[in-house]
Protein backbone atom coordinates (compact mmCIF):
# COMPACT_ATOMS: atom_id res chain seq x y z
CA UNK A 1 0.00 0.00 0.00
CA UNK A 2 2.87 2.21 0.97
CA UNK A 3 4.82 1.29 -2.07
CA UNK A 4 1.85 2.61 -4.56
CA UNK A 5 1.17 5.48 -2.87
CA UNK A 6 4.97 6.25 -3.06
CA UNK A 7 4.88 5.12 -6.90
CA UNK A 8 1.30 7.89 -7.34
CA UNK A 9 3.58 10.40 -6.04
CA UNK A 10 6.60 9.83 -8.17
CA UNK A 11 4.32 9.88 -11.13
CA UNK A 12 2.73 13.12 -10.39
CA UNK A 13 6.08 15.13 -9.70
CA UNK A 14 7.59 13.08 -13.10
CA UNK A 15 4.67 14.40 -15.00
CA UNK A 16 4.93 17.38 -12.96
CA UNK A 17 8.72 18.35 -14.19
CA UNK A 18 8.24 17.19 -17.87
CA UNK A 19 5.65 19.71 -18.41
CA UNK A 20 7.83 22.58 -16.52
CA UNK A 21 10.51 21.42 -18.50
CA UNK A 22 8.64 21.38 -21.76
CA UNK A 23 7.20 25.16 -21.14
CA UNK A 24 10.48 25.89 -20.37
CA UNK A 25 12.14 24.75 -23.44
CA UNK A 26 9.26 26.46 -25.79
CA UNK A 27 9.81 29.56 -23.46
CA UNK A 28 13.38 29.68 -24.23
CA UNK A 29 12.95 28.71 -27.75
CA UNK A 30 10.59 31.54 -27.87
CA UNK A 31 13.34 34.09 -26.56
CA UNK A 32 16.38 32.86 -28.94
CA UNK A 33 13.83 33.08 -32.16
CA UNK A 34 13.04 36.88 -30.92
CA UNK A 35 16.77 37.54 -30.63
CA UNK A 36 17.53 36.00 -34.19
CA UNK A 37 14.60 38.24 -35.44
CA UNK A 38 16.49 41.17 -33.59
CA UNK A 39 17.84 42.75 -35.93
CA UNK A 40 15.83 41.16 -38.82
CA UNK A 41 18.08 39.63 -40.86
CA UNK A 42 15.52 37.01 -42.52
CA UNK A 43 16.36 34.47 -45.19
CA UNK A 44 13.59 35.60 -47.90
CA UNK A 45 13.78 33.09 -49.54
CA UNK A 46 13.68 30.63 -47.33
CA UNK A 47 10.71 32.23 -45.72
CA UNK A 48 8.72 32.69 -49.38
CA UNK A 49 9.55 28.70 -49.89
CA UNK A 50 7.99 27.95 -46.36
CA UNK A 51 5.17 30.04 -46.86
CA UNK A 52 4.15 28.34 -50.00
CA UNK A 53 4.34 25.25 -48.16
CA UNK A 54 2.88 25.91 -45.32
CA UNK A 55 0.38 28.60 -46.29
CA UNK A 56 -0.82 28.00 -50.10
CA UNK A 57 -0.43 24.07 -49.75
CA UNK A 58 -2.80 24.21 -47.06
CA UNK A 59 -5.38 26.38 -48.52
CA UNK A 60 -7.67 23.17 -49.83
CA UNK A 61 -8.26 21.32 -46.41
CA UNK A 62 -8.43 24.75 -44.95
CA UNK A 63 -11.18 25.88 -47.14
CA UNK A 64 -12.98 22.48 -46.78
CA UNK A 65 -13.07 22.51 -43.13
CA UNK A 66 -13.91 25.97 -43.24
CA UNK A 67 -17.05 26.14 -45.73
CA UNK A 68 -18.54 23.45 -43.35
CA UNK A 69 -17.48 24.86 -40.52
CA UNK A 70 -20.20 27.95 -42.30
CA UNK A 71 -22.82 25.51 -42.67
CA UNK A 72 -22.24 23.82 -39.33
CA UNK A 73 -22.82 26.90 -37.33
CA UNK A 74 -25.95 27.47 -39.74
CA UNK A 75 -27.31 24.43 -38.49
CA UNK A 76 -26.84 25.05 -34.94
CA UNK A 77 -28.26 28.23 -34.87
CA UNK A 78 -31.04 26.87 -37.21
CA UNK A 79 -32.70 24.88 -34.21
CA UNK A 80 -33.48 28.42 -32.56
CA UNK A 81 -34.28 30.07 -36.18
CA UNK A 82 -37.10 27.37 -35.81
CA UNK A 83 -38.28 27.64 -32.47
CA UNK A 84 -38.06 31.01 -31.97
CA UNK A 85 -38.99 32.15 -36.04
CA UNK A 86 -36.14 34.37 -35.50
CA UNK A 87 -34.45 34.53 -39.13
CA UNK A 88 -33.20 37.74 -38.97
CA UNK A 89 -30.55 36.56 -36.63
CA UNK A 90 -28.46 33.67 -38.33
CA UNK A 91 -26.26 35.98 -40.18
CA UNK A 92 -25.67 37.83 -37.07
CA UNK A 93 -25.23 34.33 -34.77
CA UNK A 94 -22.54 32.36 -37.30
CA UNK A 95 -20.63 35.46 -38.09
CA UNK A 96 -19.98 35.73 -34.61
CA UNK A 97 -19.51 32.20 -33.48
CA UNK A 98 -17.13 32.09 -37.02
CA UNK A 99 -15.31 35.50 -36.68
CA UNK A 100 -14.32 35.69 -33.00
CA UNK A 101 -14.51 31.36 -31.81
CA UNK A 102 -14.64 28.92 -34.39
CA UNK A 103 -12.94 30.30 -36.72
CA UNK A 104 -9.34 30.64 -35.60
CA UNK A 105 -9.65 27.50 -33.71
CA UNK A 106 -10.66 24.87 -35.71
CA UNK A 107 -8.62 26.59 -38.69
CA UNK A 108 -5.49 26.79 -35.98
CA UNK A 109 -6.41 22.99 -34.98
CA UNK A 110 -6.00 21.74 -38.87
CA UNK A 111 -3.11 24.00 -39.59
CA UNK A 112 -1.59 22.45 -36.04
CA UNK A 113 -2.50 18.96 -37.70
CA UNK A 114 -1.36 19.80 -41.20
CA UNK A 115 1.68 22.19 -40.79
CA UNK A 116 3.09 21.38 -37.10
CA UNK A 117 2.67 18.07 -37.42
CA UNK A 118 4.60 18.06 -40.91
CA UNK A 119 6.90 20.99 -39.30
CA UNK A 120 7.93 18.39 -36.58
CA UNK A 121 8.41 15.13 -38.00
CA UNK A 122 10.62 17.31 -40.58
CA UNK A 123 12.70 18.79 -37.77
CA UNK A 124 12.57 15.36 -36.23
CA UNK A 125 14.17 13.79 -39.20
CA UNK A 126 16.47 15.90 -39.80
CA UNK A 127 17.46 15.67 -36.11
CA UNK A 128 17.57 12.41 -36.07
CA UNK A 129 19.73 11.85 -39.23
CA UNK A 130 22.07 14.50 -37.08
CA UNK A 131 22.00 17.38 -39.91
CA UNK A 132 21.42 19.60 -37.54
CA UNK A 133 24.59 18.63 -35.48
CA UNK A 134 25.53 18.93 -39.15
CA UNK A 135 24.45 22.44 -39.81
CA UNK A 136 26.18 23.63 -36.25
CA UNK A 137 29.22 21.80 -37.34
CA UNK A 138 29.58 24.20 -40.70
CA UNK A 139 29.06 27.15 -38.00
CA UNK A 140 25.57 27.53 -39.29
CA UNK A 141 23.05 28.42 -36.26
CA UNK A 142 19.82 26.12 -36.65
CA UNK A 143 17.65 29.00 -34.88
CA UNK A 144 18.53 31.42 -37.03
CA UNK A 145 18.74 29.50 -40.68
CA UNK A 146 16.03 26.74 -39.64
CA UNK A 147 13.53 27.53 -37.15
CA UNK A 148 13.29 31.45 -37.16
CA UNK A 149 11.90 31.58 -41.10
CA UNK A 150 9.11 28.29 -40.22
CA UNK A 151 7.84 30.68 -36.74
CA UNK A 152 7.57 33.83 -39.18
CA UNK A 153 6.19 31.30 -41.88
CA UNK A 154 3.77 30.04 -39.64
CA UNK A 155 2.33 33.03 -38.37
CA UNK A 156 1.74 35.12 -41.52
CA UNK A 157 0.23 32.25 -43.21
CA UNK A 158 -2.64 31.61 -40.40
CA UNK A 159 -3.25 34.58 -40.45
CA UNK A 160 -3.55 34.64 -43.88
CA UNK A 161 -5.58 31.51 -43.80
CA UNK A 162 -7.91 32.45 -40.80
CA UNK A 163 -9.18 35.81 -43.08
CA UNK A 164 -9.68 33.75 -45.91
CA UNK A 165 -11.46 31.15 -44.49
CA UNK A 166 -13.62 33.46 -42.05
CA UNK A 167 -14.98 34.40 -45.82
CA UNK A 168 -15.66 30.92 -46.73
CA UNK A 169 -16.92 29.58 -43.86
CA UNK A 170 -19.25 32.99 -44.35
CA UNK A 171 -19.88 31.77 -47.89
CA UNK A 172 -20.77 28.56 -46.92
CA UNK A 173 -23.12 29.57 -44.27
CA UNK A 174 -24.85 31.96 -46.69
CA UNK A 175 -25.29 28.69 -48.89
CA UNK A 176 -26.60 26.69 -46.28
CA UNK A 177 -29.07 29.29 -44.74
CA UNK A 178 -30.45 29.14 -47.96
CA UNK A 179 -30.90 25.55 -48.56
CA UNK A 180 -31.24 23.53 -45.26
CA UNK A 181 -33.36 26.87 -43.33
CA UNK A 182 -34.83 28.74 -46.87
CA UNK A 183 -33.35 32.30 -45.83
CA UNK A 184 -32.76 34.68 -48.70
CA UNK A 185 -28.98 35.52 -48.91
CA UNK A 186 -29.91 39.40 -48.56
CA UNK A 187 -31.52 38.39 -45.03
CA UNK A 188 -28.29 36.75 -43.91
CA UNK A 189 -26.50 39.71 -44.81
CA UNK A 190 -28.01 42.28 -43.85
CA UNK A 191 -28.04 40.82 -40.31
CA UNK A 192 -24.84 40.57 -40.42
CA UNK A 193 -23.63 43.49 -41.46
CA UNK A 194 -26.10 45.39 -39.52
CA UNK A 195 -24.81 43.53 -35.63
CA UNK A 196 -21.35 43.07 -36.29
CA UNK A 197 -18.23 45.27 -35.72
CA UNK A 198 -14.64 44.79 -37.08
CA UNK A 199 -13.21 44.73 -34.20
CA UNK A 200 -15.43 41.00 -33.74
CA UNK A 201 -13.03 40.47 -37.08
CA UNK A 202 -9.96 41.88 -35.42
CA UNK A 203 -10.24 39.70 -32.32
CA UNK A 204 -10.51 36.43 -34.29
CA UNK A 205 -6.91 37.63 -36.58
CA UNK A 206 -5.01 38.52 -33.37
CA UNK A 207 -6.09 35.12 -31.90
CA UNK A 208 -5.18 33.62 -35.18
CA UNK A 209 -1.40 35.04 -34.91
CA UNK A 210 -1.04 34.09 -31.25
CA UNK A 211 -2.07 30.51 -32.64
CA UNK A 212 0.71 30.69 -35.43
CA UNK A 213 3.19 31.91 -32.95
CA UNK A 214 2.60 28.88 -30.22
CA UNK A 215 2.03 26.29 -32.89
CA UNK A 216 5.20 26.86 -34.95
CA UNK A 217 7.18 27.31 -31.46
CA UNK A 218 5.66 24.11 -29.81
CA UNK A 219 5.66 22.33 -33.09
CA UNK A 220 9.90 23.28 -33.18
CA UNK A 221 10.76 22.44 -29.66
CA UNK A 222 9.46 19.02 -30.26
CA UNK A 223 11.26 18.56 -33.73
CA UNK A 224 14.21 19.62 -32.21
CA UNK A 225 14.63 17.70 -29.28
CA UNK A 226 13.61 14.18 -30.85
CA UNK A 227 15.38 11.13 -29.43
CA UNK A 228 16.15 7.25 -30.34
CA UNK A 229 15.26 6.71 -34.41
CA UNK A 230 11.40 6.44 -36.30
CA UNK A 231 9.78 5.35 -32.89
CA UNK A 232 10.98 8.67 -31.57
CA UNK A 233 9.44 10.87 -34.12
CA UNK A 234 6.12 9.39 -34.08
CA UNK A 235 6.25 10.31 -30.49
CA UNK A 236 7.43 13.76 -31.05
CA UNK A 237 4.72 14.78 -33.81
CA UNK A 238 2.14 13.17 -31.20
CA UNK A 239 3.40 15.63 -28.18
CA UNK A 240 3.91 18.47 -30.75
CA UNK A 241 0.30 18.24 -31.74
CA UNK A 242 -0.86 17.81 -28.32
CA UNK A 243 0.43 20.97 -26.85
CA UNK A 244 -0.63 23.02 -29.66
CA UNK A 245 -4.08 21.65 -29.30
CA UNK A 246 -3.63 22.62 -25.21
CA UNK A 247 -1.87 25.67 -26.09
CA UNK A 248 -4.55 27.17 -28.52
CA UNK A 249 -7.45 26.61 -25.86
CA UNK A 250 -5.44 28.30 -23.27
CA UNK A 251 -4.06 31.17 -25.22
CA UNK A 252 -7.69 31.12 -26.50
CA UNK A 253 -8.95 32.23 -23.29
CA UNK A 254 -6.09 34.54 -22.41
CA UNK A 255 -6.78 36.31 -25.43
CA UNK A 256 -10.47 36.49 -25.13
CA UNK A 257 -10.23 37.34 -21.34
CA UNK A 258 -7.90 40.48 -22.09
CA UNK A 259 -9.48 41.59 -24.88
CA UNK A 260 -13.22 41.41 -23.83
CA UNK B 1 7.50 19.62 -76.58
CA UNK B 2 4.50 19.27 -79.12
CA UNK B 3 0.90 20.09 -77.83
CA UNK B 4 -0.27 16.89 -78.15
CA UNK B 5 2.38 15.38 -76.27
CA UNK B 6 1.73 18.05 -73.27
CA UNK B 7 -2.18 16.61 -73.60
CA UNK B 8 -1.25 13.00 -73.55
CA UNK B 9 0.40 14.19 -70.45
CA UNK B 10 -2.24 15.63 -68.69
CA UNK B 11 -4.59 12.81 -69.84
CA UNK B 12 -1.86 10.65 -67.74
CA UNK B 13 -1.54 12.67 -64.56
CA UNK B 14 -5.13 12.81 -64.20
CA UNK B 15 -5.87 8.83 -64.72
CA UNK B 16 -2.81 8.33 -62.10
CA UNK B 17 -4.22 10.49 -59.45
CA UNK B 18 -7.39 8.77 -60.04
CA UNK B 19 -5.97 5.35 -59.30
CA UNK B 20 -4.02 6.19 -56.74
CA UNK B 21 -7.63 7.57 -55.23
CA UNK B 22 -9.84 4.62 -55.83
CA UNK B 23 -7.21 2.28 -54.51
CA UNK B 24 -6.87 4.33 -51.23
CA UNK B 25 -10.61 4.67 -50.66
CA UNK B 26 -10.54 0.86 -51.88
CA UNK B 27 -7.75 0.22 -48.90
CA UNK B 28 -9.64 2.31 -46.64
CA UNK B 29 -12.90 0.44 -47.33
CA UNK B 30 -11.19 -3.08 -46.73
CA UNK B 31 -9.58 -2.08 -43.24
CA UNK B 32 -13.33 -0.55 -42.02
CA UNK B 33 -14.93 -4.33 -43.25
CA UNK B 34 -11.78 -5.96 -41.71
CA UNK B 35 -12.26 -4.16 -38.56
CA UNK B 36 -16.29 -4.89 -38.25
CA UNK B 37 -15.74 -8.49 -39.21
CA UNK B 38 -12.73 -9.02 -36.34
CA UNK B 39 -15.25 -7.24 -33.62
CA UNK B 40 -17.79 -9.17 -34.54
CA UNK B 41 -15.85 -12.57 -34.95
CA UNK B 42 -14.24 -11.36 -31.43
CA UNK B 43 -10.61 -13.25 -31.91
CA UNK B 44 -8.06 -10.58 -30.07
CA UNK B 45 -5.45 -10.96 -27.92
CA UNK B 46 -6.05 -10.95 -24.28
CA UNK B 47 -6.14 -8.01 -22.03
CA UNK B 48 -5.04 -5.84 -25.03
CA UNK B 49 -9.04 -4.30 -25.41
CA UNK B 50 -8.23 -3.03 -21.34
CA UNK B 51 -4.48 -1.67 -22.16
CA UNK B 52 -5.40 0.34 -24.76
CA UNK B 53 -8.98 1.55 -23.58
CA UNK B 54 -6.00 2.66 -20.70
CA UNK B 55 -3.77 4.50 -23.09
CA UNK B 56 -7.30 5.94 -25.20
CA UNK B 57 -8.98 7.09 -22.42
CA UNK B 58 -7.37 7.23 -18.55
CA UNK B 59 -4.29 9.03 -20.30
CA UNK B 60 -6.42 11.65 -21.92
CA UNK B 61 -8.45 12.82 -19.13
CA UNK B 62 -6.73 15.67 -18.07
CA UNK B 63 -5.74 16.91 -21.89
CA UNK B 64 -9.91 16.19 -22.27
CA UNK B 65 -10.76 18.32 -18.90
CA UNK B 66 -8.35 21.14 -19.65
CA UNK B 67 -9.56 21.65 -23.35
CA UNK B 68 -13.05 21.45 -22.85
CA UNK B 69 -12.58 23.11 -19.72
CA UNK B 70 -10.98 26.10 -21.27
CA UNK B 71 -13.52 25.95 -23.92
CA UNK B 72 -16.58 26.00 -21.68
CA UNK B 73 -15.26 29.17 -20.38
CA UNK B 74 -14.54 30.73 -23.44
CA UNK B 75 -18.07 30.34 -24.95
CA UNK B 76 -19.55 31.38 -22.02
CA UNK B 77 -18.01 33.97 -21.59
CA UNK B 78 -18.42 35.26 -25.45
CA UNK B 79 -22.31 34.70 -25.50
CA UNK B 80 -22.50 36.56 -21.99
CA UNK B 81 -21.04 39.43 -23.51
CA UNK B 82 -23.38 39.09 -26.31
CA UNK B 83 -26.38 38.20 -24.96
CA UNK B 84 -25.49 41.43 -22.37
CA UNK B 85 -25.46 43.98 -25.03
CA UNK B 86 -28.30 43.18 -26.86
CA UNK B 87 -30.78 41.57 -24.64
CA UNK B 88 -29.27 41.81 -21.31
CA UNK B 89 -30.96 38.36 -19.87
CA UNK B 90 -28.93 36.04 -19.15
CA UNK B 91 -31.42 33.51 -17.21
CA UNK B 92 -31.56 31.30 -20.22
CA UNK B 93 -27.86 30.98 -20.39
CA UNK B 94 -27.29 27.81 -18.78
CA UNK B 95 -30.67 25.93 -20.32
CA UNK B 96 -29.42 26.15 -23.32
CA UNK B 97 -25.35 26.01 -22.89
CA UNK B 98 -26.57 21.87 -21.51
CA UNK B 99 -29.01 21.36 -24.71
CA UNK B 100 -25.85 22.59 -27.22
CA UNK B 101 -23.84 21.34 -25.26
CA UNK B 102 -25.03 17.78 -25.02
CA UNK B 103 -26.07 17.60 -28.40
CA UNK B 104 -23.39 19.06 -29.87
CA UNK B 105 -20.12 20.58 -28.63
CA UNK B 106 -18.97 18.11 -26.18
CA UNK B 107 -18.69 15.23 -28.45
CA UNK B 108 -17.59 16.84 -30.86
CA UNK B 109 -14.42 19.13 -29.57
CA UNK B 110 -13.28 16.06 -27.19
CA UNK B 111 -13.64 14.26 -30.84
CA UNK B 112 -11.38 17.16 -32.18
CA UNK B 113 -9.17 17.01 -29.43
CA UNK B 114 -8.80 12.89 -29.35
CA UNK B 115 -8.41 13.23 -33.16
CA UNK B 116 -4.79 14.99 -32.31
CA UNK B 117 -3.68 13.11 -29.52
CA UNK B 118 -5.02 9.14 -30.04
CA UNK B 119 -5.16 9.71 -34.02
CA UNK B 120 -1.68 10.81 -34.13
CA UNK B 121 -0.32 8.13 -31.62
CA UNK B 122 -1.95 4.77 -33.24
CA UNK B 123 -0.84 6.14 -36.29
CA UNK B 124 2.63 6.81 -35.15
CA UNK B 125 2.46 3.12 -33.18
CA UNK B 126 1.38 1.58 -36.18
CA UNK B 127 3.40 3.25 -38.68
CA UNK B 128 6.62 2.42 -36.94
CA UNK B 129 5.60 -1.43 -36.43
CA UNK B 130 4.89 -0.94 -40.40
CA UNK B 131 8.60 0.49 -41.38
CA UNK B 132 10.05 -1.69 -39.28
CA UNK B 133 8.38 -4.95 -40.41
CA UNK B 134 6.75 -6.22 -37.69
CA UNK B 135 3.42 -5.76 -39.44
CA UNK B 136 4.85 -7.96 -42.03
CA UNK B 137 6.36 -10.35 -39.48
CA UNK B 138 2.99 -10.80 -37.69
CA UNK B 139 1.65 -11.39 -41.23
CA UNK B 140 4.33 -14.82 -41.68
CA UNK B 141 3.31 -15.76 -38.19
CA UNK B 142 -0.46 -16.24 -39.68
CA UNK B 143 -2.20 -13.05 -37.35
CA UNK B 144 -4.18 -10.63 -39.59
CA UNK B 145 -2.61 -7.65 -38.76
CA UNK B 146 -5.78 -5.70 -38.44
CA UNK B 147 -7.31 -8.35 -35.80
CA UNK B 148 -4.41 -7.66 -33.91
CA UNK B 149 -3.88 -3.94 -34.26
CA UNK B 150 -6.95 -1.95 -35.48
CA UNK B 151 -9.45 -4.16 -33.37
CA UNK B 152 -8.51 -3.59 -30.34
CA UNK B 153 -7.86 0.16 -30.41
CA UNK B 154 -11.29 0.65 -32.49
CA UNK B 155 -12.93 -0.68 -29.21
CA UNK B 156 -11.58 0.91 -26.99
CA UNK B 157 -11.99 4.05 -28.75
CA UNK B 158 -15.43 3.92 -29.63
CA UNK B 159 -16.07 2.90 -25.74
CA UNK B 160 -13.81 5.40 -24.51
CA UNK B 161 -15.09 8.34 -26.76
CA UNK B 162 -18.54 8.10 -25.56
CA UNK B 163 -17.16 8.03 -21.52
CA UNK B 164 -14.34 11.39 -22.40
CA UNK B 165 -17.70 12.95 -23.98
CA UNK B 166 -20.04 12.88 -20.78
CA UNK B 167 -16.73 14.24 -19.04
CA UNK B 168 -15.66 16.72 -21.32
CA UNK B 169 -19.37 18.12 -21.53
CA UNK B 170 -19.40 18.37 -17.39
CA UNK B 171 -16.45 19.72 -17.24
CA UNK B 172 -17.35 22.56 -19.67
CA UNK B 173 -21.14 23.29 -18.72
CA UNK B 174 -19.01 23.24 -14.74
CA UNK B 175 -16.37 25.68 -15.05
CA UNK B 176 -18.71 27.90 -18.01
CA UNK B 177 -21.15 28.20 -14.68
CA UNK B 178 -18.38 29.45 -12.65
CA UNK B 179 -17.47 31.52 -15.18
CA UNK B 180 -20.79 33.01 -15.55
CA UNK B 181 -21.29 33.35 -11.79
CA UNK B 182 -18.02 35.24 -11.04
CA UNK B 183 -17.68 37.47 -14.24
CA UNK B 184 -21.54 38.04 -14.96
CA UNK B 185 -23.25 37.73 -11.47
CA UNK B 186 -25.59 35.27 -13.65
CA UNK B 187 -26.88 33.49 -10.64
CA UNK B 188 -26.14 29.76 -9.76
CA UNK B 189 -29.55 28.12 -9.43
CA UNK B 190 -30.75 29.30 -12.55
CA UNK B 191 -27.76 28.31 -14.58
CA UNK B 192 -27.43 24.78 -13.31
CA UNK B 193 -30.68 24.01 -15.19
CA UNK B 194 -31.21 20.73 -17.07
CA UNK B 195 -34.39 20.61 -17.65
CA UNK B 196 -34.03 21.21 -20.96
CA UNK B 197 -32.13 18.14 -22.26
CA UNK B 198 -34.20 15.41 -23.12
CA UNK B 199 -33.71 11.68 -24.94
CA UNK B 200 -33.60 13.56 -28.56
CA UNK B 201 -30.37 15.48 -27.40
CA UNK B 202 -28.87 12.79 -25.61
CA UNK B 203 -29.58 10.34 -28.47
CA UNK B 204 -27.89 12.41 -30.95
CA UNK B 205 -24.87 13.73 -28.92
CA UNK B 206 -24.46 9.78 -28.09
CA UNK B 207 -24.52 8.84 -31.91
CA UNK B 208 -21.70 11.70 -32.67
CA UNK B 209 -19.92 10.25 -29.71
CA UNK B 210 -19.98 6.78 -31.35
CA UNK B 211 -19.59 7.73 -34.74
CA UNK B 212 -16.49 9.62 -34.04
CA UNK B 213 -15.72 7.20 -32.13
CA UNK B 214 -15.70 4.36 -35.00
CA UNK B 215 -13.89 7.19 -37.91
CA UNK B 216 -10.49 8.37 -35.49
CA UNK B 217 -9.22 4.80 -35.02
CA UNK B 218 -10.17 2.90 -39.00
CA UNK B 219 -8.58 6.55 -40.74
CA UNK B 220 -5.39 6.89 -38.01
CA UNK B 221 -4.88 3.12 -38.62
CA UNK B 222 -5.57 3.32 -42.50
CA UNK B 223 -2.93 6.00 -42.58
CA UNK B 224 -0.12 4.30 -39.85
CA UNK B 225 -0.43 0.99 -42.02
CA UNK B 226 0.11 2.70 -45.73
CA UNK B 227 3.15 4.29 -43.91
CA UNK B 228 6.94 3.89 -45.70
CA UNK B 229 10.28 4.60 -46.13
CA UNK B 230 11.66 5.97 -42.49
CA UNK B 231 11.53 7.92 -39.61
CA UNK B 232 9.95 10.51 -42.58
CA UNK B 233 7.44 7.92 -43.44
CA UNK B 234 6.19 7.81 -39.92
CA UNK B 235 5.78 11.58 -39.74
CA UNK B 236 3.49 12.06 -42.61
CA UNK B 237 1.91 8.73 -41.39
CA UNK B 238 1.41 10.43 -38.18
CA UNK B 239 0.30 14.10 -39.71
CA UNK B 240 -2.27 12.37 -42.67
CA UNK B 241 -3.93 10.72 -39.54
CA UNK B 242 -4.66 13.95 -37.70
CA UNK B 243 -5.64 15.77 -40.58
CA UNK B 244 -8.20 12.69 -41.95
CA UNK B 245 -9.72 12.38 -38.87
CA UNK B 246 -10.02 15.79 -37.65
CA UNK B 247 -11.79 16.38 -41.65
CA UNK B 248 -13.93 13.53 -41.26
CA UNK B 249 -15.06 14.63 -37.34
CA UNK B 250 -15.81 17.74 -39.18
CA UNK B 251 -17.79 16.26 -42.10
CA UNK B 252 -19.55 14.01 -39.48
CA UNK B 253 -20.72 16.44 -37.59
CA UNK B 254 -22.19 18.16 -40.31
CA UNK B 255 -23.83 15.14 -41.73
CA UNK B 256 -25.38 14.41 -38.25
CA UNK B 257 -26.30 18.18 -37.65
CA UNK B 258 -28.35 18.45 -40.64
CA UNK B 259 -29.69 15.22 -40.59
CA UNK B 260 -31.11 15.63 -36.91
CA UNK B 261 -32.28 19.02 -37.64
CA UNK B 262 -34.23 17.73 -41.11
CA UNK B 263 -35.75 14.96 -39.81
CA UNK B 264 -36.33 16.09 -35.74
CA UNK B 265 -36.56 19.65 -36.36
CA UNK B 266 -38.54 21.08 -33.40
CA UNK B 267 -37.70 18.45 -31.56
CA UNK B 268 -34.25 20.01 -30.45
Amino acid sequence: MASRAREFFIGVGDTAMNVARQVGGIVILFYEVVRALLPPRLDLRELMRNMLKMGYMSLPIIALTAFFTGGLMVIQSGIYVKQFNASALVGWGSGYAVFREIGPILIGLMFSGRVGANNTAELGTMTVTEQIDGLRALAIEPIRYLIAPRVVAMMLSLLCLTIIGDLIALGGGLLFSKLILNIEYSTFYYSLVDNLTPADFIQGLVKSVVFGTSIALTSCYFGITVRGGAVGVGRAVNAAVVSAAVSIMLLDFAVTYLLG
Amino acid sequence: MNPRRRIKRAIERVGARTLDFLSAALFLWSVFAHTLVGTIRGKRPKGEVVKQMYIIGNKSLVFVGVTLGFIGMVMIYQTCLQFGRITGDLSRIGHEFAKILVHDFAPTLTAMMLSTRVGAGIAAEVGSMKVTEQVDALRMSGVAPIDYLIVPRFIACVVMMVVLSIFGAVVAFVLGGLTAANAFGVNTHTYFDLSGVNFTHLGLGLTKAVAYGMAIPIISGYCGLRAQGSSEGVGSATTAAVIGSSFAVIVLDFIISAFGLIVLGEGL
